[in-house]
């Protein structure tokens, strides 16, 4: 009875797993022309990462949050995030071949810092802030919980950068129509202020 | 007999408390003018309703009592203690208004701990967040730093003979000059050159590091006023990580370091009297105690391999003492990696530096130097009286600008003030726990809460219990009241509130 339980789930798990593969194709083919219309990676460059670590290093597609809450199983692994840039590029030393950029989560707002050559920051056509919608990029790269080159920092040093979406302005509308609540209690306010002193000077 | 109020005090304390809230709309004033010069039309409009929010309620709170009079010491330490909330009730509303926060409490925690000089933040998505908001955040700070009594003080809205009570019930004792109002000046005074100072470097680096000018400039403001003030909120959600500047860290470092000394201390060497600053008791306590924070904390360090050479232990752990001893907050290694890179040692030693905190009369929170330098010096007199003989008169002194004898009545204050931070970090603790929470990082939190010190062991995010953040609330807000103000109110209340009791008025 048991046997036939086992192959039951050996099969089931068969099952799924080719279930997982075929879906994962199929969300490659459709997406591939979406992320091939924004990403500067030529075809066919690259395609061969001869600094990749063996498989069981690299996790693939791994979460900006996961990263934050990470413990000592993702050092120096190999990583794979995506994550909309925000704040600013910060140079790393005076060369400025390098720089700093700050990954936050479209889930949640936990971020990662990104350690990139400059050349894959222009990639980069907006940064995130108030009213702007940072460009999203992914990112592969190994993790570092305390980095020994940069002094302990928790960062993410990349090794490909695609762009994925690009950025968005979205300016704040001059409306006055929104400003009029507010104008009507200031002015019920300074009335109120003007009521107290009348009301003062009238005591004395 | 305890004493309660009367209808007439109510009215008093109701007028000033509305004094005080008028005062706050020209203090929103500062981020709606940032919201109309970054064209942040949204934000603009908000400021504008909070302003006309405040002149609204501050003139009914005023219409309580005409012509109120002089305060009283009781009424003083009542208008001191809610000044703090019903402020941080109003400052709130923006905040609330600008989607960043889950609920109004989120709010109100964050404007809490921005006042208290906490500095830790339930906001969501700090990356996006205004320029006028985060000015508001940092304006908060400011506020709160030199004390909202002070900075009252010193724009005479108490009058130009303001009771010295009123001071006092702010947790400071000791004036720069004889006058109230013109020690509250001064303090301000300091506070603003140092910013401005720090400022202009700051933003400096910043360009340098390859910010654009505009929020180069901001973010060097916004640093300097969270470094001097010892608050520790950050224009980014990474903290002090986010600029990877060395440099940036060393100003910071200096600043915090200069917040947490005593303004005292601070006139005595702008006055070229630098062997006051370093016979006083609390500096001498604050370098044995900083040595010795620090050779722990660096042996602990040593005991986790991604720690333990000597450029990082350098860069993040002489950061984070000077960040946690001063009371900061600011971060410049990650939640995650207090709690899982740093070994517990290193992290209690944090709990503990943040527990003693800074001088007194400075801008950091804590049971202060002073009082641990009072209480060590109980302990020798104590000693010296066990060994003396029984005709012998002990007398201990200590240097505190200038020579004072040891008295009961300071050794009994410092010791009511400790008691009473322990017990409050105990009993955070105990609430921590109770919601499930691990027992260290329960510890942790209760003692950055109510030691107003910042560095969050990561339950302190958008989404905790309410009953939790509501607790942690009162226990910013007492902290930085150094309990008495808001003992004192609290039993005031309860007393007015008890029918039983007779009405007894000296």
């Amino acid at each position: 009875m048991s046997e036939v339980r086992d192959r039951a789930r050996r099969a089931g798990r068969l099952l799924g797993r080719a279930a997982a593969t075929c879906a994962l194709c199929g969300g490659l083919l459709a997406g591939a022309p979406a992320m091939r219309a924004f990403a500067e990676e030529p075809e066919g460059d690259n395609a061969v990462n001869t600094q990749q670590l063996p498989d069981s290093s690299f996790i693939y597609d791994t979460s900006i949050t996961d990263l934050g809450t990470a413990d000592t199983y993702y050092d120096n692994q190999t990583v794979q995030v995506t994550g909309e840039v925000v704040g600013d590029k910060i140079s790393e030393g005076l060369n400025g071949r390098r720089c700093w950029i700050t990954l936050t989560s479209p889930n949640d707002s936990s971020t990662v810092t990104v350690l990139m050559s400059s050349e894959s920051a222009a990639k980069i056509d907006a940064f995130g802030a108030y009213g702007t919608k940072g460009t999203t990029l992914q990112v592969q790269g190994t993790f570092h919980l305390a980095c020994p080159e940069h002094e302990g920092l928790s960062d993410l040093h990349a090794e490909v950068v695609t762009a994925v979406e690009p950025g968005k302005v979205t300016e704040d509308p001059l409306d006055l129509g929104m400003f009029a609540p507010g104008a009507a209690v200031v002015a019920l306010g300074l009335a109120m202020m003007g009521v107290f002193y009348w009301l003062r000077e009238r005591q004395r | 007999m305890w004493q309660r109020f009367t209808l007439y005090d109510i009215r008093v304390i109701g007028h000033y408390l509305g004094v005080l809230v008028l005062f706050s709309s020209l203090a929103l004033l500062v981020p709606f003018v940032t919201a109309l010069a970054c064209a942040e039309w949204v934000p603009a409009s908000h400021y504008l309703l909070t302003i006309g929010v405040s002149l609204v309620v501050g003139s009914a709170l005023r219409f309580l009592r005409i012509e109120p009079g002089r305060l009283n010491r009781q009424q003083a330490l009542v208008v001191t203690g809610l000044a703090w909330i019903v402020l941080a009730l109003v400052a709130a509303v923006p905040l609330h208004l600008s989607g960043h926060y889950g609920t109004y409490l989120d709010a109100l925690f964050d404007v809490v701990s921005g006042i208290t000089t906490t500095g830790v933040s339930l906001i969501t998505d700090l990356d996006h967040l205004s320029n006028a908001d985060n000015m508001w955040r940092f304006m908060m700070h400011l506020l709160g730093g030199l004390g909202l009594i002070v900075v009252a003080l010193s724009f005479g809205l108490f009058g130009k003979r303001a009771g010295a009570s009123l001071y006092m019930s702010e947790g400071r004792s000791e004036h720069v000059v004889p006058n109230v109002v013109q020690t509250a000046q001064f303090i301000g005074k300091i506070a603003i050159g140092v910013i401005l100072v720090a400022t202009g470097i700051l933003a400096l680096l910043c360009l340098f590091a390859g910010m654009e000018p505009v929020r180069a400039t901001l973010h060097g403001l916004w640093l300097a006023i969270s470094g001097f003030s010892t608050g520790g909120f950050a224009p980014m959600s990474q903290s002090v990580m986010y600029y990877h500047s060395f440099p940036i860290e060393l100003v910071l470092m200096l600043l915090m370091l200069l917040g947490s000394i005593n303004f005292v201390l601070h006139s005595e060497v702008w006055k070229g009297r630098l062997e006051v600053f370093f016979r006083d008791l609390e500096i001498r306590t604050m370098f044995l105690w900083l040595a010795v924070m620090t050779c722990v904390f660096a042996a602990s360090l040593s005991a986790s391999g991604e720690f333990s050479d000597l450029p990082a232990m350098l860069r993040r752990g002489l950061f984070t003492v000077i960040s946690a001893f001063s009371t900061t907050g600011f971060q410049n290694i990650t939640t995650n990696q207090l709690t899982t890179a740093l070994s517990s040692g290193a992290f209690l030693v944090v709990a503990v530096l943040m527990a003693v905190g800074g001088s007194g009369g400075s801008t950091s929170g804590g049971v202060k130097f002073s009082r641990m330098g009072v209480i060590m010096k109980s302990i020798v007199a104590t000693i010296k009286e066990a060994l003396a003989p029984d005709s012998a008169r002990v007398v201990v002194d200590y240097y505190h600008v200038g020579r004072r004898i040891l008295s009961p009545e300071v050794v009994k204050e410092a010791m009511t003030v400790f008691v009473l931070y322990v017990a409050t970090y105990a009993v955070g603790a105990l609430v921590g726990i109770a919601h499930g929470y691990e027992a260290t990082q329960a510890i942790f939190e209760s003692v950055s809460m109510a030691s107003n010190g910042g560095v969050t062991s990561g339950i302190s995010v958008s989404g905790m219990p309410a009953t939790l953040e509501a607790f942690y609330i009162f226990q910013m807000w007492a902290g930085r009241l150094e309990f008495v103000t808001l003992l004192a109110l609290l039993v005031e209340v309860v007393v007015s509130l008890d029918p039983r009791r007779l009405v007894h008025r000296s």
